[in-house]
């Protein structure tokens, strides 16, 4: 080792000849990958433009549209919900639909639990009632909220109630698929340190795996709040009960300053749900 | 020449840092020690700018690196490398990845975001590797390796950064005393064999009074030591660490450095 400081770029760059005989691999791009990314990204492209093509998408018919939809922003201001007994009615339907996401989010969080917990590996190590369960899940999630909606309603007849078990169907699949997939990346040391301790599997699951997956969850379902308030306007609009209804009615006998109006209740009411949801679940996960 | 002149770092009410002044001449391996939440890390912090200062004032060479900004901010950052105790390597890219992170500075923005490095660039990363011993890892992803080994590719990171001062943040306190020893000598490697000024947060004494010319002591955000390792008496250790001092003073498992380097200091 020399006492005077070496020039770091010169006793590296010294060495250059000698790594890249030794390691050759390192010194080139990886072309094959990169051949693979290009190509990847340019398919893309072409499925997307050759998809345009055949919707007969054309700029002007967007153009002529856009002229359209200015008149119509025009003649929704501004909002107004016409009389006051109006909106006495619209604040009454507003409460309707978020009773429905509140119930349906319930239920569905509820019922969810006993089935993540099934159709998580680590907890139910049968492969075929594992696959079973899953697959199950799949199928139920795989139907939206908005055809659970009108199966429902013509098993319960038209409503709020058949609009909390549509978004209650579609969602518990969702977030049992959630919950179990939190419960298979969840720590295994903590299990095994209650196991070890002389717990059954039924305690380890409860001291080890529950705290860890129950902020997840508890996050997950106050997201999913927040977002079925809005599936529960869309399912209004199939009979479902709540604002929904008014909203398309609206649209339909072209009444748009009711629109606009209809269209603020419901944006007003997201905000409060999301600032509400942002503070309840700093609570529950806690600050770090 | 790195001069800090009444350098205080103010977190709401309490104060981190509070007046620190110091000079450290080039080429000196020096330790910063005291108890955890003394300042150490936010005092390094602020040497790379990744925190500013509150107060004071920090210079190279003469000119002012506290209010650097943009190119300038990053150019200075390329001149002071860091190393972190949690080793900050990007876990999903390989280990030569993660080296030429340090070219990043070097390279030019739009080949190095398509990771099209030039041939020196790749040639120094590796040699850098070797240096360390570990190139045969540069195409394994970082996170497959053992925390002695990131450290290791980390401080290739701040090499080929062709940095004039090294940062360690705790660079030893997540290793076994091993990994501890060998990340140590590598260090200590770099300060004599390319001249680089180190400045090392320590929290174990031992290695401190192995490895280092001159020792900083902190307490309560204020500087309370400067001078070299043979003053630091056990009576002032004490006074250092309180409570904790038995357990920096233990001595069994310290790690021994490197056969026939501890004297060159």
């Amino acid at each position: 080792m020399s006492d005077a400081p070496a020039d770091l770029r010169a006793a590296f760059l010294a060495r250059g000849a000698e790594m890249e005989a030794a390691y050759p691999q390192m010194f080139r791009a990886d072309w094959r990958t990169r051949a693979g990314t290009i190509g990847l990204i340019g398919g893309a492209l072409l499925v997307y433009v050759l998809g345009l093509y055949d919707l007969e998408f054309s700029p002007s018919v967007i153009f002529h549209g856009m002229w359209r939809l200015a008149d119509i922003v025009g003649l929704m201001l501004p909002p107004s919900p016409g009389t006051w007994d109006r909106f006495l009615l619209y604040l009454d339907a507003l409460g309707q639909t978020l009773s429905i996401a509140l119930l349906g989010t319930l239920a569905a969080a509820l019922l969810s639990v006993p089935f993540g917990f099934l159709a998580a590996r680590n907890v139910v190590a049968n492969g075929i009632l594992h696959v079973l369960i899953r697959r199950s899940l799949d199928t139920i999630r795989s139907i939206d909220t908005l055809i659970w909606a009108l199966i429902w309603i013509n098993v319960v007849g038209l409503g709020p109630f058949a609009g909390a078990l549509a978004i209650a169907s579609s969602d518990f699949a969702a977030y049992a698929k959630l919950m179990s997939e939190a419960i298979e990346a969840a720590d295994r040391r903590p299990v095994e340190g209650v196991a070890a301790s002389g717990g059954g599997r039924l305690t380890a699951i409860r001291f080890g795996i529950v705290p860890q997956v129950l902020p997840i969850l508890a996050s997950q379902v106050l997201y999913y709040f927040e977002s079925n308030t809005r599936s529960a306007t869309i399912i209004g609009v199939v009979g479902a009960g709540g604002i929904g209804l008014h909203l398309s009615e609206a649209i339909r006998v072209l009444e748009w300053q009711e629109t606009s109006f209809l269209i603020l209740m419901v944006l007003v009411t997201v905000a409060i749900i999301d600032a509400l949801s942002g503070r309840l679940r700093g609570a529950i996960i806690g600050r770090r | 020449m790195l001069v800090l002149d009444g350098v205080t770092k103010q977190f709401g009410r309490a104060r981190a840092v509070d007046t620190v002044s110091l000079t450290i001449p080039r080429g000196q391996f020096v330790g910063v020690i005291g108890r955890s939440g003394a300042g150490k890390s936010t005092l390094l912090r602020m040497i790379n700018r990744l925190g500013d200062p509150s107060a004071g004032r920090i210079s190279w060479d003469g000119s002012d690196v506290t209010a650097l900004k943009g190119r300038a901010l990053r150019d200075w950052r390329r001149r002071c490398a860091m190393i972190f105790q949690q080793f900050n390597l990007v876990g999903r890219l390989d280990v030569l990845d993660n080296v030429l992170m340090g070219r990043l500075a070097h390279a030019d923005g739009w080949r190095a975001m398509a990771k099209l490095w030039s041939r020196d660039d790749r040639a120094i990363a590796m040699a850098a590797l070797a240096q360390m011993d570990i190139a045969p890892l540069a195409p394994q992803r970082a996170e497959t390796l053992s925390g002695g080994q990131q450290q290791r590719v980390a401080i290739c990171r701040a090499l080929v950064q062709e940095p004039e001062i090294v940062l360690a943040d705790e660079p030893v306190a997540s290793l076994d005393p091993r990994s501890s020893r060998i990340v140590m000598d590598a260090l200590s490697r770099i300060n004599r064999h390319f001249g680089l000024t180190v400045l090392v947060n320590l929290h174990s004494l031992d290695i401190a009074r192995t490895y280092c010319d001159r020792l900083v002591g902190m307490a309560a955000g204020k500087l309370v030591f400067d001078d070299v390792p043979a003053a630091l008496t056990d009576g002032v250790a004490r006074d250092l660490y309180g409570l904790e001092a038995n357990e920096v003073l233990e001595r069994d498992d310290a790690p021994a450095p490197e056969s026939g380097l501890a004297v060159t200091a």
